[in-house]
């Protein structure tokens, strides 16, 4: 059974049509990218997935069940974690906090224990603090635990926010354009993170990005997409050398 | 039969004024995202521009409108230049924004009664109030007059807004400033002239207001009105301002005179209620998510 | 203690306890309550009918208000909590209007805008400080749990927040509510301390005076509310000759604080043992260094 299925989706704003027709299939484990120009409608198509927009024809099945309609944080509870392209941290917390904050749902004390302690709370707590720490650790970010998220340079930001989709231990990992706005060298580092969290996680990752070379050492499968349709699909090999897309980069590249 | 008319009618000419106001405030609204609550000390003071015009200075009437409606512009000019482009500048929550509205608003009331006094004002009589007749039809000269005016004033909105150069560019910044401002728009040429107009509609608003009614400090609280409009039409679109401006003129004037004047004002939230529970997007709006 | 502090004390406790809820909600959670005061009339009228006509024991009437200031805030928050844009600021305002029609017009019921006199005066000092102390702790408690940071986390990011699993809506409402009760029973406490209530005493004045502490003290600081509570309650009430101008000066305050210093006087920095010993030694190193 496949991970995650979407089949025929498609979504309009307006009159444009900015995902149309799109199929594809995760299985467990995989590493998988979307590549395309910018505007081809890949973020779209995370947020189709994560429930932040409505498809106008289509459906997604996580884990065999179908999330079609589900609401974002419905979603996430079923075990799909995100990135985002512009980085969303919520940056009046410490880095601590963030990835504390993404664990939440590892705690069961109820709001009446948030307003009256209980010995369940301060164990549930110790235990959240815990688990962020080792976290924190393991993405090398547990000497700035401290600091506010907004004051870590980018490239900080980016591995927190990867941490913090990690710590809600997510089945799929969802990761738009997670090198964008770094140089080739931080670029290597990221993708050996990727691949490391990957192994690690026991992770299916789906990942976007708009500059092929860089997936291209990574992915098993990529699939190609232009004006919101899907122009190619393969491995790396493959995709590189499809007349198709040569002429999709060819002719977006120039620009 | 005749009462029902004569209702509609009044529904209408209550409903254009509630229409200047709202649209000014859904200008404002479409381009910085944020309700703008000193829209009410705006329409309070224009209102008070007009009073003393015609009754410190003794101008005439066509001199002390034009004069209340620019005063009112440039304020809602000021008011934006002060407490929110130095938020705008910082990329702020949008919450800053609306809470320093709030700061606005309650100076521009508060200064009011402590420097021009907490009491209602007439306006001296400006139109003849001798009724209309049409048939057995009572139809109130200055209804008709107000009506006139504000949807001359409307139409003229709309008209700067959908078929000038400056409006194109208006809308462009609402749909995204920042797009805008890399097309040579400069966003804060546009956001001055957004808060000149919606200033000037609700001074005017509060002159007409003044005269069917009277003016005192916390008549900017008819803004509450523009806000329930604009949500009955669609927040931030102007023609749906307009026409819930309208549905709510009408409504309330119906509640009055059939049910209660008390009870007038929970009719206009009990409309207001149902359209968020229906239909939330407004009558003529549609519910947009946000962007990731 | 002379009558006359006690008197400024417990209106400080009243305020204060307003004060937090709001805090909680605006500051912590970002959701902007203009009608504060219409939950305070909300609990102030419940629980003075059910004394005065009924004979309802203090600490009951109490609850009935809170209870139906929190059932209030359902009702409000349900359709527009869940809408992007201002809808829920507009209703919040919208509802304290209401409130006020409905407490001016249901004469019977509530003594119309002459309101109800001769109210037995059952709200004391060591009632207050006891239910001060008692929210104060429930709500410093809340905002350190899980759901205090979600809170926060909603505040901060709402995207990101519902992605990592957030129902943001649920905690809105909860956050709504907890500001609702607290805002009923600090009507309730001002209801018998005053002796009567006329509608007047919560219009949008009371509303404006509250938000005003809030953003004062520091939007996501508890103890900057408690902090602006004090200040902002017994300033006035000492210099009864300014009273005109406090609302001219309330309304520019406003305004320069969030031009200024948006994050209000403590921003987010708590007056806790454990910050004040880093705040000193932060001193003592810049002395050092010298």
């Amino acid at each position: 059974m496949s991970l995650l299925k979407i089949q025929n989706l498609t979504k309009n704003f307006g009159g444009v049509r900015a995902v149309d027709d799109f199929s594809h299939r995760l299985e467990t484990g995989g590493l998988y990218a979307i590549i395309g120009p910018n505007g081809a409608g890949k973020t779209t198509i995370f947020n189709l997935i994560t429930g932040i927009y409505e498809p106008t024809v289509g459906h997604i099945s996580f884990d065999g069940d179908e999330i079609t309609g589900l609401r974002t944080h419905q979603i996430a509870t079923k075990g799909i974690a995100r990135t985002f392209q512009n980085i969303r941290l919520f940056s009046d917390f410490s880095v601590l906090d963030n990835v504390r904050t993404a664990c939440h749902r590892y705690a069961n004390y109820t709001v009446w224990e948030g307003l009256i302690p209980t010995p369940r709370r301060r164990r549930e707590e110790k235990d959240l603090t815990e688990r962020s720490w080792n976290l924190l650790k393991l993405v090398n970010l547990d000497d700035r635990a401290q600091e506010l998220s907004k004051n870590l340079p980018y490239g900080h930001q980016r591995r927190l926010e990867i941490a913090r989709a990690l710590a809600q231990e997510p089945k799929l990992l969802l990761l738009d354009e997670p090198a964008a706005g770094m140089n080739p060298d931080e670029t290597v580092h990221l993708m050996e993170f990727i691949e490391q969290i990957h192994e690690n996680f026991n992770l299916t990752i789906l990942l976007i990005e708009h500059h092929m070379e860089v997936v291209m050492g990574l992915a098993d499968d990529i699939v190609v997409i232009d004006f919101g349709r899907t122009i190619a699909q393969g491995t790396p090999e493959e995709v590189q050398s499809n007349p198709v897309v040569i002429e999709a980069y060819l002719g977006t590249e120039e620009e | 039969m005749s009462t029902v008319l004569q209702q509609i009618i009044n529904g209408i000419s209550i409903g254009s004024v509630y229409a200047l106001i709202a649209v000014g405030y859904s200008l404002v609204y479409s381009i910085l995202k944020f309700s703008n609550f000193a829209h009410g000390g705006v329409l309070m003071l224009g209102s008070y521009f007009g009073y003393f015009a015609l009754t410190l200075f003794g101008m005439p009437f066509w001199v002390a409108l034009p004069l209340a409606i620019i005063g009112a512009g440039l304020l809602g000019v000021i008011n934006e230049r002060l407490a929110y482009r130095p938020i705008r500048m910082r990329n702020s929550p949008l919450l800053y924004l609306m809470i320093s509205s709030l700061g606005a608003s309650i100076f521009l009331e508060n200064f009011t009664i402590v420097t021009i006094g907490p009491t209602f004002r007439t306006y001296p009589e400006v139109f003849a109030i001798s009724p209309y007749m049409i048939g057995d039809l009572y139809i109130g000269r200055l209804d008709i007059i107000i009506f006139v005016i504000a949807t001359i004033s409307v139409a003229l909105l709309t008209w700067i807004i959908y078929g000038t150069r400056i409006g194109n560019a208006i809308r462009a910044t609402s749909y995204n400033m920042r797009v805008a401002s890399l097309m040579g728009i400069n966003p804060d040429m546009i956001v001055a002239f957004v808060f000149f107009l919606a200033g000037a509609s609700a001074g005017l608003g509060g002159v007409l207001f003044g005269i069917k009614y009277t003016v005192w400090p916390q008549m900017g609280i008819l803004t509450l009105k523009a806000f329930i409009a604009a949500v009955v039409g669609g927040l931030g679109s102007l023609p749906g301002a307009v026409v819930g401006a309208m549905v709510l003129g009408v409504t309330e004037t119906f509640a009055a005179a059939f049910v209660s004047s008390a009870f007038r004002d929970l009719f206009s939230y009990a409309l207001m209620i149902i359209i968020i529970i229906v239909r939330p997007g407004g009558l003529l709006g549609t519910v947009t998510g946000e962007k990731a | 203690m002379s009558q006359y502090y006690i008197g400024i004390l417990i209106l400080i406790c009243i305020n204060l306890i307003a004060v937090l809820g709001l805090s909680l909600m605006t500051g912590f959670t970002g959701l902007f309550n203009f009608g504060q005061a219409g939950f305070l009339a909300v609990g102030a009228y419940t629980a003075t009918i059910l004394t005065t006509r009924y004979a309802a024991p203090f600490p009951l009437a109490l609850l009935a208000g809170m209870l139906v200031s929190v059932l209030s805030s359902f009702l409000i928050g349900y359709p527009t909590l869940r809408l992007k844009g201002d809808y829920f600021a507009i209703a919040t305002l919208g509802f304290a209007e209401v409130v006020r029609l409905l407490v001016e017009n249901l004469e019977k019921l509530t003594g119309g805008s002459r309101g109800i006199p001769r109210i037995s005066l059952y709200t004391t000092l060591p009632i207050t400080l006891i239910v001060t102390i008692l929210a104060l702790w429930l709500v410093a408690n809340y905002v350190r749990s899980r759901h205090g940071r979600n809170c926060v986390a909603v505040r901060e990011d709402e995207l990101a927040a519902e992605s990592i699993g957030i129902d943001s809506f649920r905690y809105k409402q909860i956050s709504f509510a907890i500001n609702a009760a607290l805002a009923g029973l600090s009507g309730g406490l001002l209801a018998h301390y005053i002796g009567f209530i006329q509608p007047s005493m919560f219009g949008m004045i009371k509303s404006t005076e509250l938000i005003v502490m809030v953003i004062f003290g520091g939007m996501h600081s508890i103890t900057g509310a408690v902090f602006a509570a004090i200040v902002l309650t017994s300033l006035p009430e000492l210099l009864r000759a300014a009273q005109a101008w406090r609302l001219v000066a309330y309304g520019a305050l406003v305004v320069v604080i969030m031009v200024v210093r948006p994050e209000g006087l403590m921003g987010s920095w708590e007056f806790t043992p454990a910050n004040i010993k880093a705040l000193f030694n932060k001193l003592r190193s810049a002395q050092d260094e010298e």
